[in-house]
């Protein structure tokens, strides 16, 4: 219902019969004048005239289509004017936009605290379901306070925003509206305190109201000092210096002597500062999933004798053979990195140095050389380190690569790689370059026996045999070994094999089938 | 402020009907939220087919949520952002248009809130496909049985609103593919996919008399008055500011999100 047409009171239906009778007379339909609305019922009305409208529908079992009429006269009321609380300041709330609907999004605010406003004004566009609707106003008054911001999610009932309406705009001369921002040090008499209770007509962005509540401070309590007695954060943390400092509960009973008191004392006051000050709350968050997995792999891995072999591979061919992939591709589903060549070229590799992919069983004290080349890639997602692998890579084309590295792509960031992708694999390569860095010194991926790190291909200068400076693209990598399995010569040999195979692609044709 | 026209019909308020034909989608929600917020005359436009496909989605739709950002951007899909809320359809040669938007003191008994305005306008449809098909209403949506052939949405502004409805004349299966399964749908629903939730209005009656029918239908409500494009251009005067977006392929690229960095070599 359009917010104009109500303010939200919690009074008893008087009128609710009406809607009981869905073809009396007694019913009018609202005249073509927005301001004529013929029901004397309680604002209340406009949530019970559709609610009780769809108890009705479905006691009586009448389709919507035969409803409409019924729904259609069940109306707002005007007498939102009448129901003007004593201090002026309303709580507009978030009125039934339409049947069932119990929250709504809000879109924007097309006024601002302060703003002057007139009648049926819009104040605000929100979206409920299907349609998106601007609330007006039903007042002339001004903004006081918005309460929501856009994108929020508001429930019907919640207050949108506070206005004051009409000449009462929390003046000074009103005795009831000064005893609801009384100043402390005032008379805690038991009347101003039932003001206090019952009217929350105090002045302040949410920002100040959040660091009251932060300090316990009933705002109420603090003197405002900015326009319209609006209580600023300077005032709330003076109040909170002044209670801090005060034996009683109530900033009102401060007296002269103790502010000077708090005030002379060098050691009392920094303490007292120190205790409102804010510090942020420490936060558990157990480790689930890939995270908790890799506690443990990395602390067994820890216990391995690791040792790690740096080099340096020339990309230029590299870079040439994707571009080259690239400018060929005629399907629009594929995208051509580097990393798919890397992976079979590596598979090439340990197929001259199967010992690279192989696991070792401590007990036996034996290496077993898997057959199949499942290369395992680290991916980075959001759900934590997973590392999926390709099967049997030296049975695929760069081609498939590609497309199998896709595929485990999408599920490691949709979550749903399945123990499959995650087992079995042989090798691991972890292109920790495309975040950032040189090269890494990984861990083992047990049971395997090498881990790679490649960094991230740079453009750096080099010197030809004539002294002159090229640019070259440079990959460095950091192969990490398994000690009790791998010597150096076996992984430098490896990784010279490998590095040939980067920086002439051509020769991967040889060994081609 | 609310000029009460005296029309063809003796005391129905008058409304203006605007006939397209595979005007671009965009370029009709663009031309409805002006007539919406700077007219105040009624009108009624019925596009008869959009004409390349796209993705429209309501006001606070989010492309995370709603679609298969992989395949949208892989075919190049145009995704629309409109101004009134609702949910999402994909829209081409197969879809009909027809859009409603009324000063709400000249549709009595219709109140400016969406079930309201629902309950009228199934009304109204109801009169298009009476003895055709078991149409209904049903929660929001117009549906044949059990299944949906036109979605709707409204935006209700001070005094008028819109109530725009695209209807599946016909639909390709693979643009469906565009949509993943919403998280809020409609009871009826029953976690169909879309295949299975949605219908197509050819197998029920001609397009063209689906158009007539529903021209008849308005005038119970209007005294209706043919006009063309030109004529929306004169009451709207000063330049209009739409809030309808396409949005742009690094928003969609965005909201598709990091792929998982196969730690990989940059690329």
């Amino acid at each position: 219902m359009m917010i104009s047409r109500r303010i939200w009171q919690k009074r008893p239906p008087t009128s609710s019969w009406i809607f009981l009778r869905p073809y009396t007379s007694q019913i009018a339909v609202p005249s073509p004048s927005p301001s004529l609305f013929p029901v004397q019922t309680p604002s209340l009305i406009g949530f019970l005239s559709s609610y009780a409208a769809s108890s009705f529908r479905s006691v009586y079992k009448i389709s919507s289509l035969e409803m409409p009429s019924m729904v259609s006269r069940c109306c707002y009321s005007n007498h939102a004017l009448a129901d003007l609380p004593a201090s002026g300041i309303v709580d507009v709330p978030l009125a039934q936009t339409g049947e069932g609907i119990a929250e709504c999004e809000l879109l924007k605010w097309f006024v601002k605290e302060g703003d002057e406003i007139e009648e049926f004004q819009p104040l605000c566009a929100v979206q409920s379901d299907k349609a998106t609707i601007e609330i007006t106003s039903r007042y002339k008054g001004k903004v006081a306070q918005l309460l929501h911001a856009p994108g929020n999610i508001v429930k019907v009932g919640e207050t949108l925003l506070k206005l004051v309406v009409g000449d009462s705009a929390v003046p000074t001369s009103s005795s009831d509206v000064l005893e609801s921002v009384k100043p402390p040090g005032s008379e805690n008499s038991p009347d101003s305190k039932l003001n206090k209770d019952t009217v929350g007509g105090v002045l302040a962005t949410p920002a100040v109201r959040n660091l009251a509540k932060l300090y316990g401070i009933n705002l109420n309590d603090v003197d405002g000092t900015g326009k319209d007695r609006r209580v600023l954060k300077e005032d709330v943390l003076k109040y909170a210096v002044q209670k801090g400092a005060a034996d009683g509960p109530s900033a009102a009973s401060v007296s002269a002597d103790c502010r000077e008191q708090l005030l002379g004392e060098e050691e009392t006051y920094p303490q007292t500062f120190a205790e409102v000050k804010w510090y942020p709350d420490d936060k558990t968050v157990p480790l689930r999933g890939f995270q908790r997995t890799m506690v443990k792999t990395m602390s067994m891995a820890a216990k391995i004798p690791h040792f790690h072999y740096v080099e340096e591979i020339n990309c230029d061919a590299l870079v040439k053979l994707k571009a080259s992939f690239q400018n060929n591709n005629s399907d629009p589903n594929i995208k051509h990195t580097f990393l798919p060549s890397l992976i079979k070229s590596l598979s090439m590799a340990m197929s001259k140095y199967p010992f690279m992919n192989s696991c070792f069983n401590e007990e036996s004290l034996e290496v077993i050389l898997k057959g199949s080349h499942n290369i395992g890639i680290a991916m980075a997602t959001q759900h934590g380190l997973a590392v999926p692998n390709i099967k049997n890579v030296q049975s695929l084309s760069i081609l498939e690569i590609t497309k199998e590295l896709s595929r485990l792509q999408q599920l490691a960031k949709d979550n749903e790689l399945n123990p499959a992708d995650n087992s079995g694999g042989t090798i691991t390569l972890s292109n920790i370059g495309a975040i950032g860095g040189k090269f890494g010194a990984p861990l083992l991926n047990l049971p395997e026996v090498a881990i790679i790190a490649m960094g991230r291909i740079e453009k750096v200068p080099r010197l030809s045999d004539d002294g002159n400076v090229y640019p070259s693209s440079i990959m460095t990598v950091n192969i990490g070994a398994d000690h009790r399995v791998l010597d150096g010569a076996t992984v430098a040999k490896f990784c010279n094999e490998w590095k040939q195979l980067i920086e002439n692609p051509e020769l991967l044709l040889l060994q081609m089938r | 402020m609310m000029i009460q026209q005296q029309g063809k019909k003796v005391g129905l308020p008058l409304m203006n009907l605007v006939r397209l034909n595979r005007t671009p989608i965009l370029k009709q929600l663009h031309l409805e939220e002006k007539l919406l917020r700077k007219s105040s005359t009624n009108w009624c436009i019925i596009n008869d087919g959009t004409d390349t496909p796209a993705i429209v989605m309501g006001i606070s739709g989010k492309p995370s949520e709603l679609l298969e950002i992989g395949s949208v951007l892989r075919d190049q899909v145009p995704v629309i952002k409109r101004f009134t809320g609702g949910g999402t359809v994909v829209v081409d040669k197969g879809t009909v248009f027809v859009t409603l938007i009324c000063n709400k003191d000249d549709v009595p008994g219709v109140q400016p809130y969406p079930r309201s305005i629902m309950s009228w306008s199934g009304l109204l449809y109801n009169q298009v496909f009476k003895g055709i098909a078991d149409f209904q209403l049903r929660e929001n949506d117009y549906v044949f049985g059990n299944r949906k052939f036109g979605g709707n949405a409204q935006s209700i502004t001070k005094n008028r609103w819109i109530h725009h409805t695209s209807f599946l004349w016909d639909y390709a299966e693979g643009n469906m593919a565009f949509l993943k399964q919403p998280a809020r749908a409609p009871e009826y629903r029953m976690e169909r996919g879309h295949t299975e939730f949605i219908c197509r209005m050819n197998e029920y009656l001609p397009r063209t008399d689906f158009i007539e029918k529903t021209t008849e239908a308005v005038e119970t409500y209007f005294s209706v008055k043919n006009v063309n494009l030109e004529a929306t251009e004169e009451p709207c005067g000063a330049e209009f500011v739409p809030s309808t977006r396409l949005l742009s392929k690094q928003e969609l690229e965005e909201a598709l999100g990091p792929q998982p960095e196969i730690i990989g070599v940059s690329v």
